[in-house]
């Protein structure tokens, strides 16, 4: 393995950045999220960002073309994509299967999406293993291991005031080679993530939950709901979007940005008709889409056990809860 | 410059979610809410070759973009017949000829056609849930000998409101092995033909078909699958094409949802037996 002391890491840092446009995680003001890498950046590396790297690949509102309309005519411009290299340092595992799933949804299925295609493709990954389980932290029960991030670049370390690094990919390789005079090649110990409370039992659940679209569950736990789409926005695995314009007399662009499957609007159709007209089916919606639609889809679970939903819900509506209450059901 | 399967040189790849431009070739008015829009690229060619019961994207940018299902196409073109029901639709049935749309597409699984192949074909219409069904129809026809025996049984509220009425008078009820069964909701003046719902106009017609394929509002589906199960239809061989939201038209956005399957894209165009495999959430 590589390593270098955790005093030198600007150093490493800087001289990344001669290459790439380098986001590390750090703390600005009460958040935490990745920004990009100048010497004044607080770097945080004691917990998982509160937002994401979702907004990396796919932003909140990203501009999709232009256009220009006059009297009878229409004018369609492609945007330009920008043409430089990224590097996300410190992604924890769990945000790395959230980006395995996005994948899943952008990349496959007979359509690629150019725009997240664009964005995946320049990006390298170092992903850093996870020390500490938080309270809300749940990813070994979605089957993410917090040591290895599935799909990293580099996999990296934070132990004994080093970190250790390792290439698994030839773009990791070349971060390796870029930063060689800083390395030290040694045996660093992979620490064990320690301190898990929630450790929700997910055997079963999907294929049980095939057969629970009527379940009672559903009108039991859907009133508490306030339809915030807090959980929906915070989720580094939600990939709904909404398309619209900005029209600024003749010219204008179309744009797409998050949207929740919370909401009323989402699913309303022109003529008034609504296939999930109230809560109980917008929120059976959102737990049957993580845990038994996707997997049925794609193979793998829409849930990486990050957390973050727990900690922004208002009414406790946890997914762990939600869970629970599957494997209870008659 | 990248190569693609196509053989060509592109600038970048093709971006799916980006319409090309097209223009508003010729309307017809169908019925006081329901247009038909033919439509070209500004070189006047096909925007591009949809199967039947495939959908596209059609848009004027500064107002919306939405799904429609192509009703027929030709030789330059696709045609696509619009209800007025939200502001785009509106809209577009303000436009003239000559204005230019964004149109992207095609979209959808369209109609199992190698299933259809050789079999007397029942085709049940409510309303503007003609529009899908006319695509198959036109299908049908233009390749005759492939199918046998056609017959149509469409229904709206009043004879206004009955659309493509040239095919239903005049086209259909001259091609030959091929019977056209209209119905109107209520009695009204001018009207000599049948009064009454499409499902007990089904059921009293007793057509004895191999497979049917039904689309209208949710309320005559609801009443005509009983009549098809009594009359003795296995769930594969009714065939059924559905709508919902959609936004992006390739299975990313997520709204179109019925259950693991999204309509844009494992849709519109579903079998009995396959919905009944999914939650009744449409």
């Amino acid at each position: 393995m590589f390593t270098f002391q955790e005093s030198e890491i600007k150093n490493l840092l800087n001289a990344l950045a001669k290459e790439y446009k380098v986001f590390v995680p750090a703390k600005v003001g009460d958040e935490s999220k990745f920004v990009p890498y100048d010497d004044n950046v607080e770097l945080y590396w004691d917990r998982n960002v509160l937002l994401s790297v979702k907004d990396k690949f796919f932003p909140h509102t990203e501009p999709m073309y232009k256009f220009k309309t006059k009297r009878k005519t229409v004018e369609i411009e492609p945007l330009a994509s920008k043409d430089e290299p990224v590097l996300l340092f410190g992604v924890r595992s769990c945000d790395l299967q959230a980006l395995n799933c996005l994948d899943q949804v952008f990349l496959t299925k007979g359509f690629v999406d150019e725009f997240y295609r664009t964005k995946r493709d320049q990006a390298t990954i170092v992903a850093l293993g996870c020390n500490e389980a938080e309270d809300t932290c749940f990813c070994t029960a979605m089957g993410v291991d917090p040591q290895k991030g599935n799909g990293a670049d580099i996999q990296a370390y934070r132990t004994q005031g080093k970190f250790g690094m390792e290439a698994l990919t030839e773009k990791g390789q070349k971060i390796i080679d870029i930063l060689k005079s800083y390395l030290k090649e040694e045996n660093l110990q992979v620490p064990e993530t320690q301190g898990f409370q929630l450790q929700p039992d997910m055997d079963g659940v999907a294929e049980k939950l095939k057969g629970m679209f009527d379940a009672e569950l559903w009108a039991e736990v859907a009133p508490t709901c306030l339809n915030c789409g807090a959980c929906t926005y915070i989720c580094p695995t939600c990939h709904c979007f909404d398309i619209s314009q900005d029209v600024r007399g003749e010219e204008g662009f179309k744009y797409r940005c998050w949207d929740s499957c919370m909401f009323e609007e989402y699913t309303l159709m022109a003529g008034g008709h609504n296939p999930r007209p109230s809560k109980k089916e917008r929120v059976r919606n959102r737990f049957m889409h993580k845990l038994c639609y996707f997997p049925e889809r794609y193979n793998m679970l829409l849930c990486t056990g990050c957390g973050r939903c727990l900690n922004v819900c208002p009414v406790n509506l946890h997914i762990t809860s939600i869970i629970g209450k599957v494997k209870e059901a008659n | 410059m990248s190569s693609c399967s196509c053989g060509h040189e592109h600038d970048q790849a093709i971006n799916p979610l980006i319409p090309t431009r097209a223009k508003v070739i010729k309307i017809v008015e169908e019925t006081p809410d329901v247009k038909t829009f033919f439509i070209s690229t500004l070189d006047d060619k096909k925007p591009f070759d949809p199967n039947p019961g495939q959908l596209g994207m059609l848009s004027l940018p500064d107002i919306g973009e939405a799904m429609f299902s192509v009703t027929d196409k030709g030789e330059n073109h696709i045609e696509m017949a619009i209800k007025a029901i939200g502001k785009l639709t509106y809209t577009l049935h303000e436009i003239e000829v000559g204005q230019e749309v964004g149109i992207r597409g095609p979209y959808g699984n369209g109609f199992p056609l190698d299933y259809f192949k050789g079999k007397d074909i029942l085709f049940i219409g409510g309303g503007i849930g003609l529009a899908p069904v006319r695509s198959l129809i036109m299908h049908c026809l233009r390749n005759r000998e492939d199918y046998g025996k056609l017959t149509v049984v469409y229904g709206a509220r009043s004879k206004a409101d009955l659309c493509f009425k040239d095919d239903l008078f005049n086209n259909w009820p001259k091609v030959p092995n091929m019977e056209v069964f209209i119905t109107i909701d209520k009695e009204e003046e001018g009207w000599d033909g049948h009064v009454g719902f499409v499902p007990a106009y089904v059921e009293e017609l007793a057509p004895k078909p191999q497979a049917t394929v039904l689309c209208g509002p949710p309320i005559m589906i609801k009443f005509t699958l009983p009549i098809l199960q009594k009359m003795g239809f296995a769930d594969k061989d009714i065939i059924t094409t559905l709508e919902m939201r959609m936004k992006c038209g390739i299975g990313k956005c997520g709204r179109c949802n019925i259950g693991s399957k999204y309509v844009c894209l494992d849709g519109p165009v579903f079998s009995m037996e396959e919905l009944k495999d999914l939650p009744p959430e449409y």
